[in-house]
């Protein structure tokens, strides 16, 4: 990754040489598909209109963004990163405020807006279904939570993040407007039912992966992977049936030194033709309450922002509240 | 180093001793380079342990305090311990192929040994996950067969890690064992066969003992490189044999709790110095000596 920075500096500087030197930004996202997704619905355009070359680093790590800002060495100027992360990073002193008067934020969903984030792009967590390896579809998180109903493999999500606490809940008959506070008791409790039945994918590719080859016939998983997963030639099946919305949100780290460029870029990035290009590559929702007016019909069918009849939205305010003491106790009971 | 051993030490020491030193001031500004990259940045971080959240013990305690780390520390040394013994039963009979076969045919079991190595570490994670998993190549062709009714489980458990590792850490004792094996003198084994010793008797009582110290150091080796694995144990494991690297991976990365990493690391870092003083202890000047 770093060498993969370097050598892309080394071009961009090679190449750019006419172009003010300052005027570079180092865009950082989690990689895959989506990123490419970023590159061409966000960062060429961008690029292609102001001048500012951007240049592409990942994975976000979030370890990495502090050790940069406690250091003063700022690299990354703008960085895709979860949503209850963004909340919790901004109370920690480890972003830039956000300057509003260069981002129009009067166009931006709310739901995903702080002093130091706005949305990357909104995705919700669905059920999943690889249709040819198995003779049913779970189609509710209670199925997908039922070994007897549904046996073998189902995957999900590893890390500590919303999504699967919820889903579990769900899945134990919690009504939605009850969901939070989670109670953590009864969500591992459920949790154990299948623990042995599950398999965890780390990131995108991977839940695309296990999928395709009904490793895990059946699963939790990102939307925009399933919809990516389906052009490829998969039969996929998917519920979106209480499905759990989360989002990504942009961020600058405290300290960069090109902070004029990373808010122009932010309002770029969510401008209602670069959320709109993105959405339609992808298959996530935009956060740009104009762009749904500009995309295609048939398109925005499919996106997470219509499927609003048994959507839960993940409380970010509380994961940001209870993001440590979740995922120790997360960890905790993956090892034991 | 070969010059030492090779010599008496008392006639030797006197003539080396400035060739060392002047060897030494040549090794400084890499040693620099060492300390200002390498140390000091660890140095931050173990010192973090007893300084975050606040300063103390807290993290140790919570650390040493907590069963589920205690299964992990655990898991981490059985996981260890299993691979560097099926290494060792794996490699020793290549590593005994590899010295009396002729010279050609060896050569290309370097090669491949050699190429192996030089492959992508992620690559060759991600190709036995390929291979193992449940509608991967070895289950079907073994369901195709007729030899099993269900896929066996192979990976996203402790026979995926290691299966994985085992093969990662094959050269590490295979190269070091086919130096030891081809240095002990053929004639050694003829004479053993004209005392009249079985072929079982020449192996047990002659070459094995005169491998064993190239077996413990090779297990050595791969034992404390697998204590602090990564990758593998991430990809071909599941969460329950979950391994002290990725647990110190998830503090700094996901946590961001850096307190309890950095305890982590300074653990581990112990038991890994403590089994390489006992590998010098043992084997290190042994070999000074000549003997």
């Amino acid at each position: 990754m770093t060498k993969t920075f370097i050598i892309a500096a080394m071009a961009a500087t090679l190449g750019l040489s006419t172009a003010a030197a300052a005027a570079d930004l180092v865009f950082t996202s989690w990689g895959g598909t989506t990123q490419d997704a970023q590159k061409t619905a966000w960062a060429d355009p961008f690029t292609a209109q102001s001048g500012i070359n951007v240049l592409q680093d990942g994975p976000t790590d979030y370890g990495k963004l502090k050790a940069m800002v406690e250091a003063g060495s700022v690299t990354w100027d703008v960085v895709d990163v979860e949503g209850d992360y963004a909340v919790q990073a901004g109370k920690a002193g480890l972003l830039e405020k956000l300057d509003f008067s260069v981002i129009d934020k009067s166009k931006l969903d709310p739901r995903f807006l702080t002093d130091y984030s706005v949305g990357s792009f909104y995705y919700s967590f669905v059920i999943g279904c690889n249709k040819d390896a198995v003779s049913a579809c779970p189609k509710t998180w209670a199925d997908l939570f039922d070994t007897a109903k549904f046996p073998g493999k189902r995957t999900f999500y590893k890390w500590s993040a919303p999504g699967v606490i919820e889903a579990a809940l769900l899945a134990d008959g919690v009504a939605p407007e009850k969901l939070y506070p989670l109670d953590l008791d009864r969500a591992f409790k459920k949790l154990d039912t299948i623990k042995a039945d599950i398999i965890w994918w780390t990131g995108g590719a991977q839940s695309q992966q296990l999928l395709a080859s009904a490793e895990a016939p059946f699963g939790s998983f990102w939307n925009g992977r399933l919809t990516a997963l389906a052009e490829t030639g998969v039969t996929v099946e998917t519920s979106w049936e209480q499905n759990i919305t989360a989002a990504d949100a942009l961020v600058v780290p405290k300290g960069t030194k090109n902070k004029e460029a990373a808010m122009k870029f932010i309002a770029a990035a969510t401008s209602a033709d670069a959320q709109a290009n993105m959405a339609i590559s992808t298959g996530y929702a935009p956060i740009n309450l104009d762009s749904s007016a500009i995309m295609d019909e048939k398109i925005r069918m499919t996106l997470p922002d219509m499927q609003s009849a048994s959507q839960i939205n993940a409380d970010m305010d509380y994961w940001a509240a209870n993001r440590d003491a979740i995922g120790e106790r997360w960890y905790a009971w993956q090892a034991k | 180093m070969a010059l030492l051993t090779e010599r008496d030490n008392t006639t030797v020491m006197g003539k080396i001793r400035p060739v060392r030193s002047r060897n030494f001031a040549l090794t400084v500004p890499a040693l620099l380079l060492l300390v200002v990259f390498f140390i000091l940045p660890v140095l931050s971080l173990l010192l973090r342990s007893v300084l975050e959240p606040e300063p103390g013990l807290g993290n140790y305690q919570a650390l040493l305090g907590s069963t589920t780390y205690l299964k992990i520390f655990l898991n981490t040394f059985s996981v260890s311990a299993l691979v560097t013994v099926v290494t060792l039963a794996i490699g020793f009979p290549v590593a005994w192929a590899l010295a009396i076969m002729p010279s050609r045919l060896s050569s290309i079991v370097f090669a491949i040994l050699l190429l192996s190595m030089w492959t992508n570490l992620l690559t060759r994670t991600y190709a036995w996950m390929v291979l193992l998993q449940r509608t991967g190549v070895i289950n079907k062709t073994l369901m195709g067969l007729g030899l099993i009714s269900e896929p066996l489980p192979l990976v996203n458990n402790l026979v995926g890690v290691t299966i994985g590792m085992t093969y990662i850490m094959l050269p590490f004792i295979i190269l070091p064992l086919y130096g030891v094996i081809r240095k002990i003198d053929p004639a050694i084994l003829q004479a053993a066969a004209l005392c009249g010793a079985t072929r079982w008797q020449a192996l047990t009582r002659v070459l094995i003992p005169l491998a064993t110290p190239g077996m413990v150091s090779g297990a050595l080796m791969v034992f404390v490189m697998s204590l602090g694995y990564f990758v593998t144990p991430a990809l071909l494991g599941g969460t329950a044999n979950m391994m002290l690297a990725e647990l110190i991976a998830q503090f700094v990365q996901s946590l961001v709790n850096w307190g309890m990493g950095g305890a982590a690391a300074l653990v581990l870092l112990v038991v890994t110095l403590a089994l390489y003083a006992i590998q010098l202890r043992l084997f290190g000047t042994a070999r000074m000596e000549g003997r």
